[in-house]
């Protein structure tokens, strides 16, 4: 009812301070929830995205390879000792889930940069790659093809266009996102047969652009598999390889993440507890204060559902207000992110991938109901047994 | 239109079971005028309280117009509370942060039995009649507790009650505003017939009443 409302929201006009603090208090709360939830999920969401790209657990290569290895990524220097293309394959590893081979040559007078520059050509098969094409940030509208190349991030040429390698021409096919990783950011990727190609136009040709070998693999477990067995399998299966491992951090990382993420997300449900307690406190001493007009109404014939509907309404005003200010709240605190951190981990490659606009406003309206939600339990009680009360007691300031 | 049996209120205290009506048997016509006088404390209030549905009795029955009152359901209590009675407090009670005209349309408000515009074109009404015609938008802060009470008559009146009940409702108020006070409620009860029983430490008030009912210990006296 109408004038009920208005009642409520006078009600609220009438106490300005106590008003907005208790709007406050709830802007913060659910600011702190709406923010929270939605940067836990983009984390969450940056996190599944970073280890896909990520994607190797561990780097099959020749003894006596130099390794890179990276937060961010795992990388095979280029060097001339070679395996077997098949090798993995042929092993049939069970604690291997996937295996994807590389060919690295480290050239000069390439015609790729300036003259002197040493490139990184690296051959991937598409097929079986799952730690090169995650990367891809643009790229033509069909699949990679003999005489695409795939540039880094750190090198500037539109799509489409023409590349000459050793002289022969080559199609600009896709661009890779920012690795953070030097010879991704510089390197220019194609497939086998690409690379392969380009082998007799070198002045001097690497023992890996020899057909069926390659720099090494980048193997993904099985799941249920720990590093130790695929280690162990590996190396009595593969001879003269070894077996380098990421930072065995990373996944320490992501489970310590994981347990972090849980532990905000019980911060935010006792966050939300201690929000409808303390309106329900609030509430307590609010009716207190007005059982003389509550008495009043009601003994002008007010029911016990509309005593109980002034008070929630009261109440759902302020949480509901509070809740739309602290996701606005919000908002800002995310551009501000935005802005700081997310830009920092942009310029070093790390991805970051925000929470698509249908489910952030999901979570926006989340919170907001919530907010009032948590408003309208907090009053209930209280506004539920002054109801029950004799309107004389409550008129008389008793009860 | 009003049969009081029997009726009993007793309230716990921490120093035992406090009796403030004991007993009361009290009958009222329809279209009366009834004066309860006593002293302070004697139960006066409390016997109103319970004639006008505010107040639990512990025991007995009170019937207003062949209804009994205390054997209705919440909500039912709350419709006859909102369409037979009307009650005057002894303080100002109108609620602060409603307009005077929002105060007297509320309980008809509240009763949805009429169109908004008919129950302020009535509230307007009521209010005009009460001399405050001039101040339907002001709120009860900016007028005087004489002109507060009548603005709480004028509510009173809004559902056309059967019964009005007036508990003490010129105890704050000086003399010249306690005779106009009484004399809006006495109008009521000549020119429009509601029964009305008025609370009153006042004998010259109480001795206009056709019907004095004098309370001392929770029990009528004379």
């Amino acid at each position: 009812m109408r004038l009920l409302a208005n009642l409520a929201l006078q009600n609220l006009g009438r106490r300005k301070a106590r008003s907005l603090l208790l709007i406050a208090a709830v802007a913060i709360g659910s600011g702190v929830v709406f923010t929270g939830a939605t940067l836990m999920r983009s984390i969450d969401d940056s996190m599944a995205v970073g280890f896909t790209r990520l994607g190797a657990d561990m780097m099959v290569v020749p003894e006596g390879a130099l390794t890179n290895i990276t937060a961010a990524l795992l990388t095979v220097e280029p060097t001339d000792l070679v395996l077997d293309a098949d090798v993995l394959a042929k092993a049939r590893l069970a604690s291997v889930a996937r295996a994807a081979p590389q060919k690295i040559a480290r050239v000069e007078h390439s015609g790729i940069g300036s003259h002197h520059e040493l490139v990184d050509l690296i051959g991937i098969d598409p097929a079986l790659d799952f730690t090169i094409q995650p990367w891809l940030k643009e790229k033509l509208g069909r699949g990679l093809r003999a005489g695409d190349v795939i540039l880094g991030a750190g090198r500037d040429a539109p799509l489409g266009s023409q590349l000459l390698i050793f002289g022969k021409p080559h199609l600009v096919y896709g661009k890779l996102g920012r690795t953070g990783v030097g010879t991704h950011e510089r390197g220019v990727f194609m497939s086998f047969a690409t690379l392969e190609a380009l082998a007799a136009s070198m002045p001097q040709r690497p023992a890996v652009l020899a057909p069926g070998k390659v720099t090494g693999f980048l193997v993904e477990l099985a799941p249920g598999a720990t590093a130790l067995q695929a280690r162990f399998a590996i190396l009595s299966a593969v001879k003269g390889a070894k077996v380098v491992t990421g930072d065995s951090s990373l996944s320490g990382i992501r489970q310590g993440l994981a347990a972090l993420l849980k532990g905000i997300l019980a911060l935010m449900v006792l966050m939300f507890a201690s929000m409808a307690v303390m309106v329900s406190v609030l509430f307590s001493a609010i009716v207190t204060e007005r059982r003389a007009e509550l008495g009043l109404l009601k003994a002008i014939g007010a029911r016990g559902a509309q005593l109980i509907g002034v008070m929630v309404v009261e109440a759902v005003i302020a949480t509901g207000v509070g809740g739309v200010l602290g996701v606005t709240l919000g908002v800002l605190v995310m551009r501000l992110y935005e802005r700081s951190l997310v830009y920092y981990l942009d310029n070093i490659g790390v991805p970051f991938v925000w929470l698509d606009l249908p489910h952030t406003v999901a979570f926006a309206v989340g919170a907001i109901v919530l907010a009032a939600a948590i408003g309208a339990v907090g009053a209930l009680y209280p506004a539920w047994r002054a109801s029950r009360r004799d309107a004389y007691d409550l008129v008389r300031g008793e009860g | 239109m009003l049969a009081c049996r029997q009726v009993s209120k007793s309230y716990k205290t921490e120093r035992g079971l406090v009796t403030a009506v004991a007993g009361i048997d009290l009958d009222v016509a329809a279209g009366r005028f009834v004066a309860i006088i006593g002293r302070s404390g004697s139960g006066k209030s409390t016997l109103m309280a319970m004639v006008g549905g505010l107040s639990r009795p512990s025991a007995g029955t009170v019937e207003v117009g062949g209804t009994d009152v205390w054997r209705l359901s919440e909500t039912a209590l709350a419709a006859f509370r909102n369409e037979r009675i009307g009650y005057v407090f002894q303080f100002a009670s109108l609620l602060p942060t409603l307009r005077l005209i929002d105060n007297v349309a509320l309980p008809a408000m509240l009763g949805r039995r009429q169109s908004t515009a008919a129950t302020y074109a009535k509230a307007s009404s009521l209010l005009d009649r009460m001399g405050l015609g001039g101040y339907l938008d002001a709120y009860p802060s900016e007028i005087s507790a004489g002109e507060q009470r009548r603005a709480a008559i004028a509510r009173a009146l809004i559902n056309d009650p059967a019964l009005l009940l007036a508990d003490e409702p010129t105890s704050d108020l000086d003399e010249q505003t306690e005779i106009e006070i009484m004399d809006e409620l006495l109008a009521v009860n000549r020119e429009i017939g509601t029964t009305l029983i008025l609370v009153t430490h006042n004998l010259a008030l109480a001795e206009q009443a056709g019907q004095i009912v004098h309370i001392a210990n929770g029990a009528i006296v004379t």
